[in-house]
């Protein structure tokens, strides 16, 4: 279904759905950070940049409960978290590389174990896209085969217009519903050219190239030049749309606590310690390698897909600069 | 422009430190030199390590060269290994961090060959790589450098680095602060701790976090909660400033990097601020054996025993 709406409209449509009750989550300022949260009015929505996190923390929070404890003598409470409690939500204002995730993170929270923490938030949400007209040198989504006009993820995409407001398209019923409940925000196609998109200048990589070489070469020199300088933080893994380990603790006192899962990344030394004091992963060389391998031949071994949508996080806020894009690209040459 | 800030001796740097490595290199005087090397992206730079001469010509220097590279040579970075003097390229500010790392019996100043350099300053973690240094795109920590021309070095280009005049804004930041009431000054960081997700690139670049295992990573027992939640945030927070005062020399690295932009150096700089008035103590500028708190002296105040 093809629709338009107006920069006001889309105003009066996030303010509807918080006066019915949903949970609308987009991105706008938190203590001069542009990050993806929950809002009360349509006022402080922040379109014009990419938000520091990727959405996926809306269905894959930073942190969370999971069960919680309690002990009085030798009587021991375990109370679980009821995700049918999960508020129906609608993202808005997802570019094109954290919307593309969603669907590529399905694969892994519904494979063997079905994790109903991120699957209940994932059914209850409904994805807003937003085509992209800004991107920098770090951009490379046109070189994992997505584009800053890919509606991939989203239910219902929006493409901004000369003259303002957004031709929308919807892809999915969940974004017809959307639109159909709302019907009199939205007119029909005023057939205004959409605005010169965003061009990202990475040239498109040969995925298998970089995966038939991945395939062979778990042990090379090359790791060692690579990612001598990292320094082993979880920066590149927890803005990533797509990265997706988490850790699960119990904290609290003897007599009461919880149960929480939160991010972790293989970047860090911990993530492969064991109790023994081994750790296979020694060597940082060795961590940034599972890095490349999980994105680029792991999980397309797994399930057919790239684990990385382009957006270029790692790349900006990689405390060392290393650059994922130059490495695969290079990888693509050998 | 106006408030452009002269960087036009950043190419002759570059060429005398590819020349010094070269040298050092070739004539085996270090085993390994460590430096900038330009990236991909639009005028940027990351740290590279080298060991061939022929290598040399790959190191620069330039407004994008913003790393402190003293954290390869502590021991929390074992992939290099540390075999043989190391050659290293520092700023000024960098320096600071040496000096105390061998303050801390972590470095021997005989195993390092110090190539410093001149400089005017570099870019700010908001600024693109390719943005020419102004007033606007300066990294915080320039606008009040005192560490232009690094001293005690093996070799420095010579080259007298443009040093302008810049209003400071960690000193303006800090008086704001201090100024607020208790309650505000706590619900202003907590507003900037909710935010941190704990990805600890502050710690990693940090040339003084060292430990083999940080306390905030243990779980048995677990020392300050690990998950990034309001109480586990803070504790990391004040741990963090904390295990820093009297150490922290001012590289900014843990601010520069925080993903987050929380302004960690903030609170380093007011640890500073306090050192300095109880104690008459700067870090960076002495290797001195042990720095105020790691020190017992029987003139010392204690007063607060009660
Ligand atoms: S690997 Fe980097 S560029 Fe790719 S999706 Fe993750 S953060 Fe974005
Ligand atoms: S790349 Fe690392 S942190 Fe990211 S999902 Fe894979 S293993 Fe986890
Ligand atoms: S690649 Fe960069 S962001 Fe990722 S762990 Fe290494 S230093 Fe941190
Ligand atoms: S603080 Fe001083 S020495 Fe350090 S980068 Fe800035 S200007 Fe250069
Ligand atoms: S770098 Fe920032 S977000 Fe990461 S742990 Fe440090 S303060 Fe928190």
């Amino acid at each position: 279904m093809q629709k338009f709406i107006s920069q006001q409209n889309l105003g009066h449509l996030l303010d509807k759905l918080i006066a019915d009750g949903k949970r609308v989550v987009a991105p706008r300022m938190e203590a001069g950070t542009p990050l993806y949260g929950p809002f009360a009015d349509s006022a402080g929505i922040v379109l014009g940049q990419l938000p520091r996190r990727s959405a996926k923390e809306t269905f894959f929070p930073v942190c969370e409960d999971i069960m919680s404890y309690g002990k009085e003598g030798q009587q021991v409470t375990l109370t679980d978290v009821n995700p049918a409690r999960f508020p129906e939500t609608v993202l808005v204002g997802v570019r094109p590389c954290d919307a593309a995730a969603v669907p590529v993170l399905d694969a892994v929270f519904s494979w063997d174990y079905q994790d109903e923490f991120f699957l209940e938030r994932r059914q209850k949400t409904t994805i807003v896209g937003l085509a992209c007209t800004q991107a920098d040198d770090a951009c490379f989504c046109t070189a994992v085969g997505l584009s800053p006009a890919d509606p991939k993820g989203s239910d219902l995409f929006l493409t901004p217009v000369e003259g303002g407001g957004y031709a929308c398209e919807t892809f999915t019923e969940k974004g017809e519903t959307l639109v159909n409940s709302h019907k009199e925000l939205f007119g029909e196609p005023s057939g205004a050219p959409a605005l010169p998109l965003a061009e990202p200048q990475t040239e498109k990589f040969d995925l298998k190239k970089v995966k038939a070489w991945l395939d062979d070469h778990f042990e090379d020199p090359a790791w060692d030049s690579i990612a001598v300088r990292c320094v082993g933080c979880g920066a590149c893994a927890f803005l990533c749309p797509a990265c997706h380990c988490f850790d699960i603790v119990d904290e609290g006192t003897e007599k009461a606590g919880k149960r929480r899962k939160s991010w972790d990344a293989c970047g860090f030394w911990k993530f492969t310690h064991h109790a023994s004091g081994h750790n296979p992963r020694d060597l940082q060389p060795k961590r940034y390698r599972n890095r490349i391998m999980h994105k680029f031949k792991y999980y397309d071994d797994k399930f057919g897909q790239t684990l990385c949508t382009g957006c270029g996080r790692c790349i900006r806020f990689c405390p060392v600069g290393i650059d994922i894009a130059a490495i695969v690209s290079e990888i693509s040459k050998k | 422009m106006t408030n452009t800030i002269d960087t036009s001796i950043y190419a002759a740097i570059t060429e005398a430190i590819q020349g010094e490595a070269r040298r050092i290199l070739s004539e085996g005087h270090v085993s390994a030199v460590v430096g900038y090397a330009a990236a991909r992206r639009k005028g940027s730079a990351q740290p590279v390590v080298i060991t061939d001469a022929v290598r040399a010509e790959e190191l620069i220097f330039s407004a994008a060269c913003v790393n402190n590279l003293a954290v390869y040579l502590t021991k929390a970075k074992k992939e290099i290994p540390k075999t043989g003097k190391i050659g290293i390229v520092v700023k000024g500010c960098d320096l600071k961090a040496l000096v105390g790392l061998m303050g801390e019996s972590q470095l021997k100043r005989e195993e390092l060959y110090l190539i410093g350099v001149p400089c005017a300053g570099v870019l700010a973690s908001t600024a693109q790589p390719a943005q020419e240094l102004t007033g606007d795109t300066i990294a915080p920590k320039c606008r009040e450098c005192d560490a232009h021309l690094p001293q005690e070095c093996d070799f420095v280009p010579d080259r007298q680095p443009a040093t302008p005049e810049l209003a400071g804004k960690y000193r303006a930041e800090i008086a704001r602060l201090e100024a607020m009431t208790p309650a505000e000054r706590w619900a202003y960081w907590k507003e900037q701790f909710k935010k941190c997700i704990k990805c600890y690139a502050c710690r990693q670049v940090c040339p003084f976090c060292f430990c083999e295992q940080c306390l905030c990573d243990r779980n048995k027992p677990q020392m300050v909660e690990t998950t990034p939640r309001p109480a586990g945030n803070t504790a990391w927070h004040i741990v963090r400033a904390m295990h820093l005062a009297g150490r922290c020399a001012g590289c900014a690295e843990c601010e520069r990097v925080c993903p987050m932009d929380i302004p960690l150096n903030l609170l380093n700089r007011k640890m500073a601020k306090e050192l300095k008035e109880l104690y008459d103590y700067e870090a960076g500028f002495q290797v001195r054996e042990k720095g105020p708190l790691a020190m017992y002296d029987e003139k010392d105040d204690q007063s607060f025993i009660k």
